[in-house]
């Protein structure tokens, strides 16, 4: 799943750096709403990274290069939201998690599912979402947000 | 290098009050500086902590605040990592003192929280997580630290009981402090029957929105020689800091790594060890943040945090017997956010002098403090205090 792009396999160049290009995040959530979901990984130490970046974390490298994920994964740790931001005030109480996916890599987000209906290790999916489909006011977008799907697990 | 001393504190009162920011600024300076001569005529320099300008629509902090204790044409900044803030600007003060930029600076911190309502401090709040896919998931502090302490409760032994025993154990020794928000007591059932607010966080399990200000004087040895007579200095032997990633998925969810990195450097930098520290006031946004920075600060084994609690006899085996939070931490004295850091040290200020009345440490010479922004450590700043 490793994109074997020789631009990726040590520190970027300026011009690498483009809004086309998942390092940066409208590459990143583009590469989503087509429905890849593309993280960094370092090529030194194997570090997985959403959304990518151009330096790794964990051993401070720059031969990072980008990775396409699984979306499958489990759930590593979960809550509800009782009280959420003004914009998803109205989809209260919201569930969210810590996920693994299956490459390692983590992200937070929303589960399409109550509280009680989930628990440490559930196998969830990730669902791609356009924003307002997924009910958040379009007010809680900065402007260059505006077409950015957001993305949402489902339990497997 | 010169040595930088605490020389006198001051906080506003803590709580909802009708005073805004620059306000309660004012009573925290006419407190730290009752007895001592013009704010002009002591310090050269200072730093404000602020977290956010949601609050009152005012960022420039830094020149407000320095025109409110009479100071002009001095270097003045405000410093900001969430709730880190205040313990930044007592960083960058005993920074310069010790450089010997500057001879004496004041550290202060001030948040006006209720400005905007719940809502308000909520969304002023939200800022500090990640952008692109927390913040879009509609996450708040509450829930960020629900997810670490689920995470505790799953890989250790602690309990949903033992999370609330730190809330109790706050709540009493807030009712000892002047200073506190919450000067009373509270019992262990209606802790753990409050609402909840992100599983398994309940209500008491998390600190209060506050309005609230601090100022402290750090000073090098020649001023605090000079002013002895109407003040007590506290020696700050160490300082460290650290930023750990900042969304809470990238983190070790049972391991406050960044925080662990600071306490070590700033132990190292006093040349003293985790069993040296007499008090500590640790950053108790939530209940679990107390039991992970007891285990991160070398005072607890892994998974054995919430023994905060415990009286240090009858504490496992690893324990050291630091009392915590003798404040009441800020889920019970309260968290203004960027004052909250320098409220520790006025604790810690208190208790090396004798002053700390009926929640007094006997014979504590020795205090760790640790004020953490973001969700838990993605930003760390530790001070060691001692009169040694």
């Amino acid at each position: 799943m490793t994109d074997p792009d020789p631009t990726t396999t040590g520190p970027l160049a300026p011009d690498d750096i483009t809004a086309d290009s998942p390092f940066t995040l409208p590459g990143f959530f583009g590469a989503l709403s087509e429905g890849r979901l593309v993280a960094a990984r370092c090529t030194e130490c194997d570090e997985h990274m959403l959304p990518p970046r151009t330096a790794c974390y964990s051993c401070g490298g720059r031969a990072v290069s980008l990775s396409e994920q699984p979306k499958t994964g489990e759930v590593v740790s979960y809550t509800s939201v009782n009280r959420p931001p003004s914009a998803f005030e109205h989809l209260a109480p919201v569930t969210v998690a810590v996920v693994e996916l299956d490459s390692s890599a983590r992200l937070t987000g929303r589960v399409d599912a109550a509280l009680a209906d989930v628990a440490i290790g559930d196998r969830v999916e990730l669902r791609v979402r356009d924003p307002e489909a997924a009910g958040i006011d379009p007010a809680f977008d900065l402007s260059y947000e505006a077409e950015w799907p957001v993305h949402v697990f489902e339990l497997a | 290098m010169s040595t930088a001393h605490l020389i006198a504190v001051g906080s506003s009162p803590l709580g909802e009050t009708d005073l805004p920011g620059r306000d309660l600024f004012s009573k925290a300076l006419a407190e730290a500086f009752a007895g001592l001569p013009d704010p002009a005529d002591v310090v050269d320099g200072l730093y404000v902590g602020a977290q956010s300008e949601r609050y009152e629509n005012q960022i420039m902090q830094g020149t407000l605040m320095a025109e409110w204790a009479g100071l002009r044409n001095v270097p003045a900044e405000r410093v900001e990592a969430c709730a880190a803030a205040g313990a930044l600007a007592l960083k960058n003060a005993v920074r310069d003192v010790r450089a010997g930029v500057h001879d004496a600076v004041l550290a202060c911190g001030v948040e006006k929280m209720t400005a905007g309502g719940t809502e308000g401090a909520t969304n002023a709040l939200g800022a500090a997580f990640e952008r692109a896919l927390e913040q879009r998931s509609g996450i708040t502090a509450p829930a960020t630290y629900a997810l670490l302490a689920r995470r505790y409760l799953h890989e250790t032994d602690a309990t949903e009981e033992d999370l609330a025993r730190i809330a109790v154990k706050n709540h009493r020794n807030a009712a000892d402090n002047p200073r506190a928000m919450f000067q009373q007591a509270v019992d262990l059932g209606t802790v753990m029957e409050a609402p909840d607010v992100a599983p398994p966080l309940k209500l008491y399990d998390c600190a209060p929105v506050t309005d609230g200000a601090a100022a402290v004087v750090v000073a090098n040895n020649e001023v605090a020689e000079d002013l002895s007579e109407c003040t007590d200095a506290v020696r700050v032997a160490g300082v460290g800091s650290a930023a750990n990633n900042l969304a809470v998925a990238e983190r070790d969810l049972t391991y406050v790594e960044g925080a662990d990195v600071a306490a070590t450097a700033a132990y190292e930098d006093a040349g003293i060890g985790a069993s040296d520290v007499d008090v500590a006031e640790v950053h108790d946004a939530f209940t679990v943040c107390e039991a992970l920075l007891a285990e991160a600060a070398g005072f607890a084994p892994e998974g054995r945090g919430t023994e905060t609690v415990t009286d240090p006899a009858d504490r496992s085996a690893g324990w050291t017997d630091v009392r915590i939070n003798t404040s009441g931490g800020l889920k019970a004295r309260g968290h203004p956010i960027g004052a909250t850091g320098l409220l520790q040290a006025i604790e810690a200020h208190e208790q090396l002098t004798g002053r700390a009345g009926a929640r007094q440490v006997a014979d504590a010479d020795t205090a760790l403090l640790i004020n953490e922004g973001g969700v838990a450590d993605a930003h760390t700043a530790a001070h060691v205090l001692t009169t040694r």
